[in-house]
């Protein structure tokens, strides 16, 4: 795919940062820190996994750095650009372009086939009709899914549905796809092959992955982990992959 | 995907489809059937008040104005010559006749009558009533003391065909004049109290018992109804351009009777329109709500994807124009299939003040269509604004934790 060949040649490059990233709610009259002055970067072409026990912030950090929530504090820069003051027009068109999304309920639009829901972000960015379909035909061959294109979210498999989210979060070539849980609601051999197909797909289309997760079994994908704990990022280990792309 | 995301969230959820696509054509179909039933009705009216009044008639002011102490409204007899020139340049002029209308006292035997006496010229092929008559004949070229009268009145007075009567008025000289005539048919006309007023004579004869040569007004044919409007506005131009001091004024204006009608209509239907709009209004403002609000996970799920407000705002502004279109043409071929039950039923009825029941039926027309079509369409956009502008300002963040 044309999205790979664009990339690869700045992989290890800085595309996303946080700094000093806070997010407090009001709870009872009293603040509550989901997030507290989190620092951190993500280079092109890492595979970060994120875990954390449940209530530990992981979802809130993800909701930042893919700007569909704005901190209380701090700042999220993609490629160099803060986010905080742009509108919200400036983020949709930002997550339309740059992030791809994977949710732990799949979240298709069950009235479109796996075929279509493939193709709505390419829709939004007013493809061609012949570049749409190539596409969204290449992306369902990548993810094993092309003989199941006319079948409707109910007529999948769970795992089946995962990899029609993960052809949509990268048929419109991000910089970076964000998943949030995305084996909790697979039993654990599909969420392997799930994993493994992630991970196959940011080496070969070297975009970058932060998968956010409380399943260790999800950290033996990484590049790079990160835990966090109450709110707080702390940065663990990085493997051979991740080494070399920082 | 811009109408396939809306036209299949519609079929997704079929029963609530189903249900806001009955009530709008349950509310279209309604609104069609009255409009085309007061529209039936209204032309009904039209027809017999132009076949009374004529497209136009042309008169002076102070006829018009009721203000004339005596007779100076009456038109001398070489401005006839002089209106030929105003016809000959009115592209829709049909035919126009001169009348002569003065009130008299009938009298038959013991029993007297206040009449309005209407002279015309017999068979002027314009607006003659002869083709009214239901006993006897109408007027003819060659009739001189004849009268051609109502049947109410004839009933009340017991006159028939061949009977003589007498009519007594004041001449234009003030003097009081009276003369026999006699009775050459009855006429049959929609109203009880025209048909109790109104005795047709020859001009002539009118002339002769007003002692004038004159005519108070000139009653003008057009080619259609609809061109009554602009030629009005032809020859009042014409006539203040070749310094008549004569005043047209069409057959509406003319029956005060009509426009109140044509008024009572319409805001009968206006009202029941407005009643049928709020109850689909709130009706589909409910059923949007809901359906929005629990596809707030689905809303999410789009924003998060890049779909900005705008383009939330108008995809589900877009499943409520498919259900007002399709609900409102469902609806407008109900309400005209209604109307075609309806209209073969031949349900009479017979109006206040009239003689003959008429027979009921709700006119079937594109054109009646359109208005409660529209209506129909445009309640139910208005009520998907504002679930279409809540969904569309859904923080995404919210609307994804939503399970």
């Amino acid at each position: 795919m044309g999205t790979a060949s664009r990339f690869c040649h700045v992989r290890g490059e800085r595309f996303l940062n946080a700094e000093r990233l806070t997010k407090a709610y009001r709870v009872g009259g009293e603040t509550v820190y989901a997030l507290r002055e989190v620092d951190f970067a993500a280079l092109q072409g890492d595979f970060i996994v994120i875990n954390g026990p449940s209530g530990s912030g992981k979802t809130t950090f993800l909701n930042l750095i893919s700007v569909i929530d704005r901190p209380t504090s701090g700042e999220v820069y993609i490629e160099g650009e803060a986010t905080s003051a742009q509108s919200e027009g400036q983020l949709a068109h930002l997550r339309k372009t740059k992030i791809g999304l994977v949710f732990q309920s799949f979240n298709l639009i069950p009235v479109l086939s796996a075929a279509e829901n493939v193709e709505y972000p390419l829709l939004l960015q007013r493809r061609p009709r012949a570049e749409r379909h190539e596409r969204v035909a290449m992306m369902l061959d990548e993810v094993g899914l092309a003989d199941l294109a006319k079948r409707r979210p109910n007529e999948l498999s769970g795992g089946q549905r995962q990899r029609v989210a993960i052809a949509r979060a990268l048929v419109a070539g991000p910089m970076i796809v964000l998943a949030d849980e995305p084996t909790a609601n697979l039993d654990s051999k599909t969420g392997e092959a799930v994993m493994d197909l992630m991970r196959r797909l940011n080496e070969e289309h070297c975009v970058t992955f932060i998968v956010v997760t409380h399943d260790p079994a999800v950290s033996r994908y990484a590049g790079r982990r990160v835990r966090i704990h109450d709110g707080r990022l702390e940065e663990g280990e990085r493997d051979g992959m991740a080494a070399s792309a920082a | 995907m811009g109408w396939r995301l809306p036209l299949r969230s519609l079929w997704r959820n079929r029963r609530r489809t189903l249900l806001s696509l009955a009530v709008i054509a349950l509310g279209t179909a309604v609104s069609v059937f009255v409009l085309g039933f007061l529209e039936n009705s209204r032309l009904q009216i039209q027809d017999s008040t132009v076949q009374q009044y004529g497209n136009l008639q042309i008169a002076s002011p102070l006829l018009w104005e009721d203000t004339a102490e005596g007779f100076e409204y009456l038109i001398a007899p070489d401005v006839a010559a002089r209106l030929d020139t105003v016809w000959a340049s009115e592209p829709t002029y049909r035919g126009s006749t001169r009348q002569l209308q003065f009130s008299g006292l009938l009298g038959a035997g013991r029993l007297t009558q206040v009449i309005t006496v209407t002279a015309i010229e017999p068979e002027n092929g314009i607006l003659d009533f002869a083709d009214l008559a239901v006993d006897g004949r109408g007027l003819v070229a060659a009739d001189t003391a004849a009268a051609f009268v109502g049947r109410s009145l004839a009933e009340r007075l017991s006159l028939g065909v061949g009977d003589a009567v007498t009519v007594t008025l004041t001449t234009v000289d003030g003097a009081y004049n009276a003369s026999p005539f006699l009775i050459v048919g009855i006429y049959q006309y929609s109203n009880e109290q025209f048909e109790q007023q109104v005795v047709f004579v020859p001009l002539a004869f009118g002339q002769r018992l007003l002692n004038t040569a004159g005519f108070d007004r000139v009653v003008v044919a057009l080619d259609a109804v609809a061109s009554t409007e602009p030629a009005a506005a032809r020859v009042a131009a014409r006539l203040a351009g070749d310094g008549l001091a004569l005043e047209a004024r069409t057959w509406d204006v003319l029956s005060p009777f009509y426009r109140q009608l044509a008024a009572y209509f319409d805001a009968l239907f206006g009202f029941l329109t407005l009643a049928i709009s709020i109850l689909v209004f709130f009706i589909i403002l409910q059923v949007l709500t809901l359906a929005f609000l629990e596809r707030t996970r689905e809303i999410g799920t789009l924003r998060a994807l890049g779909t900005t407000q705008g383009e939330v705002f108008r995809q589900f502004f877009a499943e409520s124009a498919w259900l007002a279109v399709l609900g409102s043409l469902v609806g407008a071929a109900a309400g005209s299939l209604l109307a075609v039950g309806f209209n073969a039923v031949g349900i009479e009825w017979r109006p206040p003040g009239t003689i003959d029941p008429v027979v009921l039926a709700s006119r079937i027309e594109v054109e009646v269509a359109l208005l409660p079509f529209a209506i129909s369409v445009v309640a139910t956009l208005l009520s998907a604004l504002y679930p279409a502008a809540q969904a569309s300002r859904l923080r995404v963040v919210d609307a994804l934790r939503v399970e």
